[in-house]
């Protein structure tokens, strides 16, 4: 018998047995289904961890911190290290952190391949206000050329200014302009107190920024950024004017570390690391975030997996019943001279078929049931016009050909009853 | 022709050892209707399943142009059946969720038939047996005599050489039965084919060339047949 013709009976034979087809199909459309969209929330996940930390990190950049001693051994005492326990400086697991000082700037800036290092200067500033308006609590964070910004109004194209900033859309609405693009060219103040004075007396300044941008909401940035965003000579400036004097002064937790090519960061990690600082590379903030993915996608796809397992044992009984339901048929089909390979490919298809059929249903309904949901989806959580769930079409077909491949696996048992029936024991009417 | 020499089947063992069919030798030339009569039990089915290859007896040949059927391997035994054979059961075993067509078309699918050539002889088949109107009707909905018909169709659609009828007429009313019966002997009148009935109906042997007469695994009487080796 021609494979074609085997493959078309095959279906006709479901086609006669609907309801039982259909049923056990579901069965593995709820694996299929499960496994899907699994998929699409790993691949999903992965490409959102991907963008955030592209868009907030540099490839070229390592965020370098100084090796404390080692977490549980207990240090020894340096009275030379610029070192500070307490609230300003303890770490929230209770171990003093270790400063990066000038020094170690110094040196760091001696590596090969390290094009610049910049302190996290991360100035305690008071408030942002702009003529006629309320003051508000700010944070000012540093404009990194490298990390994609994408802006409701203005831009800047690597050309900040030291006297320019960004703003987020949120405190443009605050300060009372009534659209992003009003705001852009207007002038905001940034206010700053010394924290050491000479004579105790506080000493308050306003710093006057233009606004040259202003950064709409999205999804891929993280909380922290985005709020305002200076030129580093300028967050250097305020730091400057709120620390000097202090006993933290010119003492950082964190510095980034440029390189001249991404190739290069992997290799500067390694020097870094002999030279007693810890740094993170891009690569390394992705991985850590990938691993909490892997993870969760993991559990999912075992959900699958179990259904998947559960739905075998219903092709195996759908299967195995059909055969004794058309003994007589398979004993005919043998009489008229089909062998014992065509019987068992038969039921072999068969099996195939319900496997096709329960994969489709259910990959189907997860990417017509996720594509209608993301965008509900990226509501709840926040992640602007990012969406969670991306199916891709060999994942999906993946899925599918691996169903109708576990099917053929559990059809066999029962397609090899059918090919050795005995056809005479089979047509006996009695 | 088929050539059946000394074939003998046993079922079960030792103690429980049943002869089915002992040591029978006959010959069949071609353009021939034969009935092999017998009560049931006889061995009647089984000799027609022995000659048909479904079988295989322990001893003995059973030689169809030339070639022991007994000796073949099983993909050419089911190929032999697939070109050279068909059957028609007392219970028609057909296939009642399917059309007309589809039960038709199923040998000639299984003898690799190309589809371009399928459907001609399918219509011609269902023709023979007037059921060109049955066509796309699914089996389930025709007549105890239309289904009989539908089997002579499915039976006679590859233009086998050979047909083996087993109690063809078992389940129709003698007018059914007898609609039936004239279209299998038109057949085999008019392709030259070999027609083996299996009956207990004297009235149909009757109206073969041959008879066989079967009892307790032997042959107890056979008319109409050329008798091996009589030089007396």
């Amino acid at each position: 018998m021609r494979t074609t013709d085997i493959i078309r009976r095959a279906g006709r034979s479901l086609r006669q047995a609907k309801t039982r087809t259909l049923l056990t199909s579901l069965a593995i459309g709820v694996g299929a289904f499960t496994i899907t969209i699994s998929l699409a929330g790993g691949q999903g996940g992965r490409d959102y961890a991907d963008a955030i930390v592209n868009s907030n990190t540099d490839v070229r950049e390592l965020v370098v911190t100084k090796e404390s001693e080692d977490t549980g051994a207990i240090a020894e005492y340096n009275p030379e290290a610029p070192q500070v326990t307490g609230p300003a400086g303890a770490s929230p697991f209770g171990d003093s952190i270790e400063f990066l000082g000038l020094s170690d700037l110094d040196a760091i800036a001696g590596i090969d391949n390290v094009t610049d290092v910049t302190p996290n200067y991360s100035p305690a500033v008071d408030y942002v206000t702009t003529e006629g308006e309320k003051k508000y609590r700010a944070t000012v964070s540093t404009f990194s050329p490298g990390v994609s910004l994408e802006y409701a109004a203005g831009g800047v194209n690597n050309d900040l200014a030291d006297d320019e900033i960004v703003l987020s859309e949120d405190y443009a609405k605050a300060l009372g302009f009534s659209t992003p693009a009003e705001a852009v060219g207007e002038v905001v103040q940034i206010g700053a107190t010394k924290q050491r004075t000479l004579f105790s007396v506080p000493q308050r300044e306003e710093f006057g920024y233009t606004v040259r941008g202003v950064s709409s909401e999205s999804g891929l940035a993280f909380r922290s950024q985005g709020s305002l965003l200076v030129t580093q000579e300028a967050t250097k400036g305020l730091y400057e004017f709120v620390s000097e004097g202090s006993p933290n002064y010119n003492r950082f937790i964190v510095a980034s570390v440029r390189v001249a090519e991404p190739s290069q960061a992997e290799e500067t990690k390694v020097t870094l690391e002999e030279a007693g600082y810890t740094a993170q590379t891009a690569a390394d903030l992705l991985g850590t975030v990938n691993t909490f993915i892997n993870v969760l996608l993991g559990i999912l796809l075992g959900f699958g997996a179990l259904a998947v397992l559960t739905s075998i044992f219903g092709i195996v009984n759908t299967q195995y019943i059909s055969v004794l339901e058309r003994t007589q048929q398979i004993g005919l089909m043998k009489a008229l001279g089909m062998s014992q390979a065509d019987v068992g490919k038969l039921f072999t298809f068969e099996a195939a078929w319900i496997g096709f059929l329960g994969g489709a249903i259910g990959a189907g309904l997860a990417v017509v049931g996720g594509t209608i949901a993301n965008p509900y989806i990226s509501e709840a959580l926040g992640l602007g016009d990012i969406f969670l769930l991306i199916f891709t079409p060999v994942q999906v077909l993946g899925v599918i050909v691996g169903l109708i491949l576990i099917s053929i696996v559990a059809g066999i048992m029962p397609a090899r009853k059918a090919s050795k029936l005995d056809p005479i024991e089979a047509l006996r009417t009695e | 022709m088929i050539n059946v020499k000394n074939i003998t089947k046993t079922y079960g063992r030792k103690q429980n050892a049943f002869v089915a069919i002992d040591n029978l030798t006959f010959k069949i030339p071609s353009r021939t209707t034969v009935a092999i009569l017998g009560k049931s039990g006889s061995g009647k089915s089984t000799l027609m399943h022995a000659m048909s290859g479904l079988d295989r007896p322990e001893k003995g040949k059973v030689i169809i142009d030339g070639k022991d059927i007994l000796r073949l391997k099983d993909r050419a035994v089911d190929a032999f059946r697939a070109n050279k054979m068909s059957f028609i059961f007392q219970s028609f075993f057909i296939q009642a969720n399917e059309s007309c067509f589809d039960n038709v078309s199923l040998p000639l699918e299984i003898a690799k038939v190309p589809r371009s050539q399928r459907r001609a002889k399918v219509d011609a088949a269902l023709a023979a047996v007037e059921l060109s109107d049955k066509r796309k009707s699914r089996a389930r909905d025709l007549s105890g005599g239309q289904k009989q018909r539908l089997a002579i169709a499915r039976a006679i659609v590859n233009e086998p050489e050979i047909i083996f009828a087993d109690e063809p007429t078992g389940n129709l009313d003698s007018v059914t039965g007898a609609v039936v019966e004239d279209f299998l002997f038109k057949y085999a009148h008019d392709k030259g084919a070999i027609l083996i009935i299996v009956t207990h109906d004297p009235d149909l042997a009757a109206k073969c060339d041959a008879r066989i007469e079967i009892q307790d695994g032997t042959i107890s009487k056979m008319t109409g047949l050329p008798m091996e080796g009589k030089k007396k």
